[in-house]
């Protein structure tokens, strides 16, 4: 008990005292799942987009596989990156692996599926509404898309940080992948599994108090975000 | 002038929606589709602008084949037939003035429409047609800040501005009250009026369309059952397109609203 109180003082002291090893762990997982949420964005809004208006043979199928892939396991998802960039592997030469770079390729690859699934299904609803209009008014298929997309900006925000989320709260792609090298590839989850291992208690908690608060951030943000949408009809 | 011929259109459910439907319009000419829920009118007008797709027969507009075109030629012509919907018309987030300039889509093209990049003669005819719907007080306020009737003044705006040679309207009033429905009524059939324009106006609702338009066609299971003026739509008649049942209430319930129109 004792401990833990020691262990809750030196972690607030941490980050009261903004410690340079707390928060280069702290900029460097932010770093890592913004750069992976902005790719999943970047390919997930467009592919969700055109899922949501197009009608072509299996597209249920792709469908049905996004989704699926919302839940695949992060050690999975780790572990494939890591056949694929070790050095026996196909993209071993690039020497990417215990990298940030590989770190933000796995964390893309978790929140991808999720952007993609969330904004078909917000695209899709708009569309109900929109699509006679737009095409009755001579609408190309481009413009539609950028109308939707557009339209249904706020909602797509929430998708990204449902995504976001996700990628800053897990611990096993990160860990098989980066390795959770000391300042390289040390981020907040893979820096609180080793320092717990190793008994140390107060940069464990010092990053898991910044990790909880950040989760919440993310969260009132989602809500707040939900709460004006209902101003903003159909957001 | 618009052409139908045999036009017909069979879902892939297997529903025959229309069935042989034949009929003229002249420019200038405002016609009301009337017919049961169901009878296939909304099939009718998403054939003519081909939101639908007739299973054969032919839409002509002014010697265009509507049903020939392919997807270039389609945007071309959808630009001369404007639109007016039931419900979910306008784009809620955008103000009065950016939905009436989304009219113009079809001719400036998306980017342009967004950065709000019109060219000076549309944004003085958006201000013109507003003015003429009576909403020019509005044009800055959003389209979910708006009540039906207005909502349904703004789809006109934005149909007109299309310069439309046709105007394909969805049961306009189906969402308003009775005395909004007249007053949204009158309003489109002036403003054909003014502009010369040919019209098909669905409506289920008989009185409202008698009280209008100059001629009327009845629907019923896709059939054609009455071409004529307000005054042919006898009780017999009537009963040919609704059954038994159906035209006296809607009868009846307007009668009963225009009292409390009278009384109020
Ligand atoms: N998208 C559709 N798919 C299958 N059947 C349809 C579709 N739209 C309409 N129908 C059917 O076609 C018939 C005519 O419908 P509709 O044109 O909407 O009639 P109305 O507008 O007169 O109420 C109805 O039997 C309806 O069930
Ligand atoms: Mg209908």
């Amino acid at each position: 008990m004792q401990d833990i109180q020691a262990a809750f003082l030196a972690a607030f002291n941490l980050i009261v005292s903004l410690d340079a090893d707390l928060f280069e762990i702290v900029g460097l997982s932010l770093t890592v799942t913004l750069s992976a949420v902005a790719i999943s964005c970047l390919l997930g809004f467009p592919l969700g987009a055109l899922l949501a208006i197009s009608r072509f043979p299996g597209r249920g199928m792709i469908v049905v596989f996004i989704s699926s892939l919302m839940g695949l396991p992060p050690v999975v998802v780790g572990l494939t990156v890591y056949l694929f960039l070790s050095s026996a592997g196909p993209l071993g030469s690039w020497q990417m692996l215990y990298t940030p770079t590989a770190m933000i390729i796995a964390q893309t690859l978790l929140v991808t599926p999720i952007v993609a699934a969330l904004t078909r299904q917000i695209i899709e609803d708009l569309n109900g509404e929109y699509s006679e209009l737009l095409r009755s008014m001579s609408a190309r298929r481009r413009d539609i898309l950028s109308t939707l997309l557009w339209d249904a900006r706020y909602s797509l925000i929430t998708a990204s940080l449902a995504g976001m989320g996700r990628a800053l709260a897990e611990v096993g792609a990160v860990m098989i992948v980066g390795g959770n090298i000391n300042h390289v590839t040390r981020v907040m989850t893979t820096a609180i599994a080793l320092e717990t291992s190793k008994g140390e208690l107060a940069l464990a908690l010092g990053l898991g108090i910044i990790l909880v608060l950040l989760s919440i951030s993310i969260n009132a943000a989602l809500m707040s975000l939900r709460t004006n949408m209902e101003r903003f009809a159909y957001a | 002038m618009l052409k139908l011929e045999q036009l017909t259109k069979v879902y892939p459910t297997g529903d025959k929606a229309l069935t042989d439907v034949t009929l003229e319009i002249p420019s200038g000419q405002v016609v009301a589709l009337i017919g049961p829920s169901g009878a296939g009118k909304s099939t009718l007008i998403r054939c003519i602008n081909r939101l639908v797709s007739p299973s054969s027969g032919k839409a002509i507009l002014d010697d265009v084949e509507l049903t020939a075109l392919g997807s270039a030629g389609l945007r071309r012509e959808r630009r001369r037939m404007g639109m007016i919907f039931q419900e979910y018309a306008l784009v809620e987030r955008l103000t009065v003035m950016e939905n009436v300039l989304s009219g113009r889509l079809g001719y400036v093209g998306f980017w342009r429409s967004y950065f709000r990049k019109f060219p000076q003669k549309d944004v003085d005819e958006a201000f013109r047609l507003l003015d003429r719907v009576g909403l020019l007080a509005m044009a800055d306020k959003r389209a979910d800040e708006l009540s039906g009737g207005q909502r349904q003044r703004v789809g006109i705006a934005r149909a007109l501005i299309q310069d439309p040679a046709l105007l394909l309207v969805d049961e306009p009033t189906a969402s308003l009250d009775p005395k909004t429905s007249r007053q949204i009524m009158r309003l489109i059939c002036e403003l054909c009026k003014e502009r010369d324009l040919a019209a098909i106006i669905n409506i289920h609702d008989v009185a409202l369309a008698q009280m209008f338009v100059e001629r009327v066609i009845g629907l019923r299971f896709g059939v054609v059952q009455f071409d004529g003026p307000p005054e042919g739509l006898t009780p017999d008649v009537l009963t040919t397109i609704y059954g038994e049942e159906d035209w006296k209430e809607t009868i009846q319930k307007v009668d009963e609203e225009d009292l409390q129109d009278v009384v109020s």
